[in-house]
């Protein structure tokens, strides 16, 4: 069996146990994610503190939708990732405070416990082949794709943002997440 | 509605939902349409393109939320999750349990009868099964034979009874064209120990051909569907004796039964 089909096996067996009301399988599947919806989120949202707020609130809809959950709809990584990226948008859209968006997380000195950790091989090894299949994309592909997956923003908003057409615009990401696809199916 | 095959434009649909980038009213209608059209095809897609979507997660800087976090999260899963009940000291059974207990007892009993009484009827379904195979060859057997003797073209040959069985009657259904002998016998007593009756085709030139050995039934009654050997359909009479077992080559005794031919 293939790390990433080990993986993919452990959370699932993770998720049945959320189902049977196991917190120890909540407390692990929260080791084991905690960093890549963190980073998601605090992309999206910008600051630390509503990013742990609502890093808590999606491992909680993990733990509360765990029941529910249907594999063939998708990996359980992807899944947490979905509703990471969905409760962020919503907290962007819904907070009414000015906070200062950090335009390069990196930099950031917070809190403790804002560095991030060391990661597993086979997390490393998704994140280079993500940036290096980004790397391929071409700009007019990649910028519609960044701002509708970490801006919220709608095709509509966008082409207004970019003064494009809107069918161009639609064309772009159908084509960027086509070259996506392609170039990342060994991940999918 | 279903689609059948992915189009470029339902590729577009698909992708500008996996990055969130439909409104919220045209991810209400596109969410629908998977859902409750649950059209596969659209379905396929958008998982695809979502696991696709979610790997951009991998594309931003990691970092790492503070311990508090987890320790709220836990804290609140606890308190969401049921205390176990203690176990209850074993105690002795109440009237009420003892109740129940003979209420499963006798529903497990009627459930045994209940199986065994379908078993019997299904035994009784096959032996009827059985019966009505064997009832629908002889309806259809019958059938041929009905039709066999109402057919225009035969002749019919009456047989008087002679002798001690005066009281018998016999008709053969002649088919000429087919060259074919229909034979019925009624009130004939079943053949002495060591005898039989021997039914002949009696030519109007040459000797008796032997047609059947036979025996009636218990109750008189006997039926024969019997072919006209070849060169044979010019015949003066037919006739039934009583033979020695197991036959004879020659009519050697009485006649039981006799009809001319013409």
């Amino acid at each position: 069996m293939t790390d990433d089909r080990r993986i993919e096996q452990e959370d699932h067996d993770l998720i049945r146990r959320m189902a049977a009301r196991d917190v120890n399988a909540l407390d692990a599947f929260y080791d084991k994610y905690r960093g890549l919806a963190f980073s998601l989120v605090l992309r999206i949202v910008g600051n630390h503190a509503d990013a742990e707020d609502v890093t808590m609130d999606v491992f909680w809809q993990v733990w509360q939708q765990s029941q529910r959950y249907d594999s063939s709809r998708g990996k359980p990584a992807a899944w947490l990732i979905t509703i990471a990226r969905t409760r962020a948008i919503d907290c962007v859209r819904s907070i009414s405070r000015q906070h200062t968006k950090m335009e390069n997380v990196e930099l950031q000195n917070g809190p403790a416990g804002a560095s991030s950790e060391p990661e597993p091989f086979v997390v490393a090894d998704i994140r280079q082949a993500v940036r290096e299949a980004l790397e391929t994309l071409a700009e007019n592909q990649k910028v519609p794709l960044e701002l509708a997956y970490f801006e919220g923003m709608s095709h509509t908003e966008i082409a207004t943002a970019l003064g494009q057409p809107l069918g161009t615009v639609k064309d772009r990401i159908r084509t960027g997440m086509a070259h996506l696809r392609k170039r990342l199916k060994a991940y999918l | 509605m279903r689609h059948l095959q992915l189009t470029d434009e339902l590729q577009e649909q698909a992708s500008l939902y996996a990055v969130g980038a439909l409104s919220e009213r045209e991810t209400a209608d596109y969410v629908r349409h998977l859902e409750t059209d649950q059209c596969e095809v659209c379905r396929a897609a958008a998982m695809e393109l979502q696991g696709a979507a979610s790997l951009l997660a991998y594309s931003v800087a990691p970092a790492t939320p503070s311990p508090s976090v987890k320790a709220r999260l836990m804290e609140q899963a606890r308190q969401s999750v049921p205390a176990e009940r203690p176990q209850p000291a074993l105690r002795r059974p109440g009237w009420f349990e003892w109740v129940a207990g003979a209420v499963a007892v006798g529903a497990l009993a009627a459930l045994f009868l209940v199986v065994q009484d379908n078993r019997a009827l299904r035994r009784r379904e096959d032996e009827l099964t059985s019966r009505i195979s064997q009832l629908e060859v002889q309806l259809v057997q019958q059938r041929g034979l009905i039709a066999t003797v109402t057919a225009p073209q035969n002749r019919v040959i009456d047989l008087a009874g002679q002798g001690t069985n005066v009281g018998a009657r016999a008709r053969i259904f002649w088919d000429q064209p087919g060259m074919n002998w229909v034979f019925f016998v009624r009130d004939l007593p079943q053949a002495p120990n060591g005898s039989v009756y021997q039914l002949w085709f009696v030519p109007k030139a040459g000797m008796p051909v032997s047609a059947k050995v036979f025996n009636t039934e218990s109750n008189g009654l006997y039926q024969l569907d019997i072919p006209l050997p070849g060169g044979l359909n010019d015949l003066k009479a037919a006739a039934v004796t009583i033979e020695p077992e197991p036959g004879q080559l020659q009519p050697t005794c009485p006649f039981a039964l006799l009809g001319a031919g013409e």
